[in-house]
Order: structure tokens, then C-alpha cells, then sequence
């Protein structure tokens, strides 16, 4: 029935992995609105209370998490190689591509020790939570991607990066991804 | 390969566009007074410029268009029976 809840009723036995996780399409989307919702929240409250402390603190549990997710991925030295595997990792909601400029020849730009590739964030659930809830972009909440892809390349690679925005859009946002080899 | 339209009878020449994109894909037309694409190929599809762009003078093509799981189906089906 429409505005009413519809109460599931049935019997239920413990079972390692369930036959059927229960609700349709509706549920998935009410119940992802409603997370946006909340980590909205939660972005927009650590920003009063901590100010440009928020961003440190999301970048560090974004690190966290690309350190934990990339534990099983084959180390490479090889940066284009890495960032297939980071692809792997982030998966369809963080979908990205390496992108240069039709002046530049190849995706990588050497700076002494450094280098540079150019990545082209297409899908981004950061992106679609804060426009959920009416934040601005390159908020604290975009800080937790940088750290999941830099502690995700720090695993792969075994090598310091820093991320850096170059430009954010509704439909994509183009970042710069530095590894400096020193680090190693 | 993108491809990007201008609707110059809705382009109201005020350069939002050329100012806001960062790789100068657009250019001020200075003699027509409206917005032209230079350099298509350096389009990456941010849709800064749908975004800033008051007259929705422009259009993509062929581009890879981001989810938006953030929408509610409900309603767009609701504007889309009104619309």
C-alpha cells in the first residue's frame, strides 16, 4: 500500500549466508538516501565542530580504508599497472580514468623524484551524497576518496602520493595524483 | 569523441562558460557575441559549464554520464508525468 509500511513477516532460522536479503529496489534506494543522509550530517557537524580539522580526520579513515582494501593486491612498481588495480579496488561507484591534456603525450609527467598522473573521477558516491544533501564539493567528505586512493597506492606501491583537486563538476572531477619515490 | 553544441539563439554571450572551464575548451566569439568551442578535445565532461551556464545553452555528446543514485525515482517519475 502506498505511504503505508509493509511489515515482513516469515520465519527465520540462523543460516550462514541468508537465501534472500529481503526488500526490493525500493528499499535499497530509501536506505541509501537515507545513509547519504546521515554521513551528510556527520560530514557538515565535523566541519563546525573541528573546522579544517574535519578534513585530516576524514583523510586519515579514507587512508585506513584504502590501506585495508588493497592488503590482497599485487604490489607493482609500475604506476599505469597500479592505477588498473586502484580501479579494481574502487570499483564501479568510484569510477575513474587517467586523463592528460591533447598537449601532453603520455599520462605520467616526470618531476625529479615525483611523478604526476591525472585522474578523471567519473562516478563518485562522495559526489552523489553531497548532492543529496546540499554540500559543497571539495568539503571534508571529498578528503575521505583522497585518502582511500592515496592509502590504497601506498599499499600497491609501497611509496608515499598526495592527491590534489584540480577541478570538481557535477559530472566529474579531475585529480592529481603525486608519488614521490624518495618515500620508498 | 565528445562532441559539444551550442544553441547560439539561447547562448546569452556572458562568458561564464569560457571562464569556468578549466582546460579553455570555450572561447568568447567576440564578433557574434556568443560562446564557441576551440578545443573539443580537451572536454573531459565535468559539466562545470552545464552547471554555470544560465541559458542551458549547451549540450554533451557522447559522454559518460555519472550515476545519480541520489534522485529519488518517485519524483522524477512525478515531474516527468507533469513535464
Amino acid at each position: 500500500m502506498n505511504g503505508e509500511i509493509e511489515e515482513i513477516r516469515g520465519t527465520f532460522k540462523p543460516e550462514l549466508i541468508p537465501a534472500a536479503t529481503g526488500g526490493n529496489i525500493d528499499d535499497y534506494e530509501k536506505a541509501l538516501h537515507t545513509l547519504m543522509k546521515f554521513v551528510g550530517s556527520m560530514s557538515s557537524a565535523l566541519e563546525q565542530v573541528s573546522g579544517r580539522g574535519a578534513n585530516a580526520i576524514v583523510y586519515q579513515a579514507g587512508k585506513r580504508m584504502g590501506h585495508e582494501a588493497s592488503k590482497l593486491m599485487e604490489k607493482t612498481d609500475d604506476l599505469e599497472k597500479a592505477m588498473g588495480e586502484l580501479s579494481e579496488v574502487l570499483g564501479q561507484e568510484f569510477y575513474f580514468e587517467m586523463w592528460k591534456p591533447s598537449s601532453q603525450d603520455n599520462y605520467t609527467v616526470e618531476r625529479g623524484d615525483e611523478t604526476e598522473v591525472k585522474l578523471l573521477f567519473m562516478d563518485c558516491v562522495v559526489r552523489q551524497t553531497l548532492r543529496r544533501t546540499g554540500l559543497p564539493q571539495k568539503g571534508p567528505l571529498c578528503y575521505l576518496l583522497y585518502g582511500y586512493i592515496v592509502g590504497a597506492v601506498e599499499e600497491v606501491m609501497d611509496i608515499r602520493g598526495k592527491l590534489d583537486i584540480d577541478h570538481i563538476g557535477p559530472n566529474a572531477c579531475l585529480k592529481t595524483l603525486t608519488i614521490k619515490w624518495s618515500g620508498k | 569523441m565528445v562532441e559539444i553544441v551550442i544553441d547560439e539563439d539561447a547562448c546569452v554571450g556572458c562568458g561564464s562558460c569560457v571562464e569556468d572551464c578549466p582546460n579553455d575548451v570555450y572561447e568568447m566569439d567576440e564578433a557574434k557575441n556568443k560562446t564557441k568551442v576551440v578545443k573539443v578535445e580537451d572536454c573531459m565532461a565535468c559539466l562545470s559549464c552545464h552547471e554555470i551556464c544560465p541559458a542551458q545553452a549547451m549540450e554533451h555528446q557522447d559522454i559518460h554520464v555519472a550515476k545519480r543514485l541520489y534522485i529519488d525515482r518517485s519524483v522524477k517519475d512525478a515531474i516527468n508525468r507533469i513535464i
